[in-house]
């Protein structure tokens, strides 16, 4: 179809703009080699299928936003046939007489397919160039005080998306309208192809030659367009239609709750880009720039200076602008992650929910990188004072508390039955109680409610004493990586001295570091371990305990990050609200979406960030009252406990709703009375 | 600058504390000792004055319970050297612990030297001026800042605070002691694995048995001895108020208003 001349052009512009964009995929390829190196990602072929498999049917767009993901899949759909399209576009230009258009059969499926995706593309790309320039959603906008690279301020990102989406438009419209000229020069419609045939009709008017030209014209729209975009495109976020397949193959596969050490030990943490895991350099390249994680995301929720996307967006514009240095690895002493990436607060601000991790459509994982950048500055003696004071607290006293270690176990004192200490006889259940159960007052009357309970049942439990220490879940998250260390060493070398079968515990976190993070310290490999809302369920289940009275009223669950996202622990709290009687109503934001209380990654250390405009648990208690007429906010983990009725207070709503333990549920269902309770 | 710190442990008041059968003095069966946190200021003081004006910080600090942790914590935050003395357990006072301290002092070079303004289990809150008159250097108590340099060489500016937020800025020639009351900044946290790395390459120096003989050469003890030792007594107990109107009440009732 094209002159030879056009032929040559095609060809020569092929060469020039291939070799500028491999030469922008080589660096790419070369930043992200100089990432520090990761847990190995072993059986690549099953990763790689698996993630084919998922961006085919979109699993990872539509966990959230559905009609965007709908136009998205429209997009993606369209764009993944034209990819044979294209292949036929260029044999048609190169290869004389060859055509698709008047024929049946295979190619006319080919064509009809062509034909109606080429309208769902234009579509969907038109609904979101839409809804991004003319709704302007506020979730793609970021807090007043988030770190943003100059040209994010300048408008890069919607200016990226304007090019990308101008892009599809020309390049799928030309075709659809070369198509059309096509049939029009012709003069007769085509069945495989309806809607350029209804297009062809508004032509019949045009000229030979005016139809012929338009045809040339439309060939190069199409197809030029897109090898003039080559260069652009390593720049471009539209890269994450490459990127993101291989990024989610390559996800992190060990379990959600368990976090790599440091690759090294003496130099840990990130303060630099090329400081990070190559998995995580990976991530800034597939991101889409959705603001999705920003969305999920507790801390910028409630108004702080932390965006997980903005931390991507950075480090991509970043990696985008000093490309040449970091592929050759000369950019010793240039910026730091802090200079340009995010600001300390920011880092300071992650409550490790996950929630970011969870929702991001092409697998990235910005909480890594802020435990990273947390791995850096505690060892450079920078984390904030109140956590120096806590990690110091810790580290002396083993618990988090600064209380004395012997005062451990005084909370089960005020029991009427003496809990057997696990260090002098085999018990069934060892009990670690964790600090907050231990030490915080509010908690320590739960605590004593499920020994009760569990003495009420018969069940053979103990406890470790004073021997127990912090299980360091959220030291680890904290960046303390050696104090997490010396207090998984120490706490199994206490559980080797002792007999039992199962670990259970009520606080989440405690359970995430023993099931998850115990196992290299642990000779034999992981402790059994669940969470007591598993342990009552089987204990309702199996009869032991009998709900006698079913409680009349109505109540919503919130899942804790380290039962329910990391873990999936949904159903068993569940089962046992149920088991009690309750009428239990979601909120919203449940299970997977469930929205954090605010307390996790030590945050419930620290003071609030000046900028917070409404905590968490506040934000969170609004949405239970939101639900209307709920009696109960029942909750399954200490800190939680205590987030929510301060929450409860600070927004005014006593006596609207009240926080109550599963274990307070229990200890009313099975007709402990309350003088026994306390 | 060579900068002195001067460290001890003391009873960890989170524990419960007993007396022990003598009735004088604290049962050391489930005693445990933390670092003196005014120590810990100094110490982060000193660090702070290493970083902006230069110079070698030693600290010297009694043997006890886990002093080799302390010892290896002040390396991991950034002291050059570390002694520990030994044999000075049975030591009384700050007289003793002064004279314990000024023996070990003169065979080290010194310009200026930084403890505690005081500390959980000591009766007057002397050491440093003790350590000062041993040694015939001025001292300067309750400080809260120390700057180098503006003065001249072979002086200090520190700033001392006194009661009611009235702070004074005063000009000290070295060498000398200060008492720190509070660094700059809360004392920095030393990240568990540096003090691992730094136990497996550094050694602590220990100075042997400046002994229970130099209290006495110094003036015969400290001229103190306890008499008895007791748990203060249980007040009361604070009345809890639920509002104005009863904070009111309470007031009108004992004829404040
Ligand atoms: S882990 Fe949670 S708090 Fe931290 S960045 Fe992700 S969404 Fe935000
Ligand atoms: S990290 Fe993921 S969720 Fe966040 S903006 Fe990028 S692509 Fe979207």
């Amino acid at each position: 179809m094209l002159t030879t001349a056009e032929r040559i052009v095609f060809l020569i512009l092929v060469v020039v703009c291939g070799g500028l964009a491999f030469r922008g995929f080589a660096n790419i390829v070369r930043i992200v080699r100089r990432g520090r190196k990761a847990e190995p990602r072993e059986g690549l072929l099953g990763r790689f299928l698996q993630a084919f498999l998922d961006v085919a049917l979109q699993r990872p767009v539509f966990k959230t936003r559905p009609l965007v993901s709908v136009f998205h899949a429209f997009i993606f759909f369209g764009f993944s046939f034209y990819l044979l399209v294209n292949v036929n576009d260029l044999l048609e230009a190169y290869v004389s007489g060859w055509s698709m258009i008047g024929r049946g059969g295979v190619a006319g499926v080919f064509n009809l397919l062509s034909d109606l995706l080429s309208v769902l593309v234009l579509t969907g790309m038109v609904a979101l160039l839409v809804r991004r320039f003319l709704a302007k959603p506020k979730s793609l906008e970021f807090n007043a005080s988030v770190k943003l690279h100059p040209r994010v301020v300048a408008g890069g990102v919607p200016r990226d998306s304007l090019i990308v989406g101008v892009f599809i438009l020309l390049h799928v419209g030309a075709r659809w309208v070369g198509t059309a000229l096509h049939l029009a020069k012709e003069g007769h419609g085509d069945p495989w192809l309806p809607t350029a045939s209804l297009l062809a009709a508004g032509f019949s008017g045009l000229g030979e030659a005016a139809l012929e030209t338009g045809t040339h014209l439309c060939w190069w729209v199409a197809m030029g367009l897109i090898v003039l975009f080559l260069p652009y495109f390593p720049r471009s976020k539209h890269l994450h239609l490459m990127v993101a397949p291989v990024n989610l193959a390559l996800e992190k596969r060990t379990p959600r709750g368990l976090l790599e050490a440091p690759p090294d030990a003496a130099n840990p943490g990130a303060k630099e880009l090329t400081d990070l895991s190559w998995p995580l350099l990976l991530d800034s390249y597939a991101c889409i720039m959705c603001n999705r994680c920003q969305d999920a995301c507790p801390a910028h929720a409630t108004g702080t200076p932390l965006s997980p996307a903005a931390l991507e967006i950075n480090k991509r514009y970043y990696a985008n602008e000093h490309a040449a240095s970091l592929a050759s690895g000369d950019n010793t002493g240039g910026a730091g992650l802090l200079d340009f990436a995010i600001s300390e607060d920011a880092v300071w601000s992650c409550t490790s929910c996950y929630a970011c991790v969870r929702i991001c459509p092409v697998g990235n994982a910005p909480m890594f990188d802020l435990i990273e950048m947390r791995r850096g500055l505690v060892f450079d003696g920078a984390a904030p004072d109140e956590v120096a004071e806590v990690l110091r607290h810790l580290d002396e006293k083993g618990n988090s508390f600064g209380e004395s270690a012997r005062k451990r176990p005084r909370w089960a004192k005020k029991l009427d039955f003496k809990i057997p200490d696990a260090r002098k006889q085999p018990v069934e259940y060892l009990w670690f109680v964790g600090d907050f159960a231990s030490y915080d007052p509010q908690c320590q009357e739960i605590s004593r409610t499920v020994a009760r309970i569990l003495n009420s049942a018969g069940i053979d439990f103990g406890i470790l004493y004073e021997t127990e220490r912090s299980a360091g879940n959220d030291i680890r998250r904290v960046g303390e990586e050696g104090l997490f260390e010396s207090l998984a060493e120490q706490n199994a070398a206490a559980l080797a001295e002792c007999e039992f079968e199962k670990i259970f515990t009520t606080d989440p976190h405690t359970f995430n570091a023993l099931k998850n993070e115990y196992g290299p310290f642990v000779d034999g490999g992981p402790f059994d371990v669940v969470h007591y809302s598993t342990l009552l369920l089987d204990l309702f289940t199996q009869g032991r305990l009998e709900a006698g009275t079913q409680l009349k009223a109505r109540g919503t669950y919130h899942d804790p990050c380290f039962l329910g996202r990391y873990n999936g622990g949904f159903e068993a709290p569940r089962g046992v609200i149920r088991a009690c009687g309750l009428e239990l109503v979601e909120m919203p934001r449940s299970r997977e979406n469930s929205f954090c209380c605010g307390a996790g990654g030590g945050r419930i250390w620290m003071k609030d960030h000046p900028d917070v405009v409404e905590r968490p648990s506040e934000n969170r208690i609004r949405e239970a009252l939101e639900l209307g007429a709920v009696d109960y906010f029942v909750v399954a983990c200490p800190k939680d406990l205590t987030m929510y009725r301060d929450a409860v207070k600070s927004t005014g709503s006593e006596g609207q709703i009240a926080v109550k333990d599963i274990a307070d549920l229990v200890a009313e269902a099975i007709g402990l009375s309350a003088a026994e309770v306390n | 600058m060579k900068i002195v710190v001067l460290m001890k442990r003391v009873p960890d008041l989170v524990e419960d504390l007993e007396v022990d059968g003598s009735g004088k003095a604290l049962a050391t069966e489930h005693l445990k000792l933390t670092v003196n946190e005014f120590d810990d200021h100094a110490l982060e003081e000193g660090l702070l004055l290493k970083e902006t004006s230069g110079g070698e910080l030693t600290v010297v600090a009694l043997d006890a319970a886990d002093v080799d942790k302390m010892l290896f914590t002040a390396l991991a935050k950034g002291a050059d050297r570390v002694l520990k003395i030994t044999g000075a357990a049975n030591v009384e006072g700050n007289t003793g612990l002064a004279a314990v301290f000024e023996e070990v002092l003169s065979a080290q070079e010194h310009d200026l030297i930084l403890t505690g303004v005081q500390a959980a289990d000591d009766r007057d809150g002397q050491l440093g001026p003790i350590v000062a008159a041993l040694l015939d250097v001025p001292c300067v108590e309750v400080v809260t800042q120390v700057e180098v340099g503006e003065p001249g060489e072979g002086m200090v500016t520190v700033h001392k605070e006194y009661s009611g937020g009235v702070v004074a800025e005063l000009e000290i020639s070295l060498p000398a002691v200060l008492g720190i009351q509070a660094a700059r900044q809360s004392p920095r946290y030393a990240p568990v694995s540096k003090v691992r790395q730094i136990q497996q390459s550094a050694t602590i120096e220990t100075l042997a048995g400046a002994g229970e003989s130099s209290g006495a050469a110094a003036g015969g003890g400290s001229g103190f001895s306890v008499v008895e030792m007791t748990a203060p007594e249980t007040g009361a107990g604070a009345q809890m108020l639920a509002g104005v109107d009863e904070l009111m009440a309470v007031l009108e009732a004992k004829g404040v208003v």
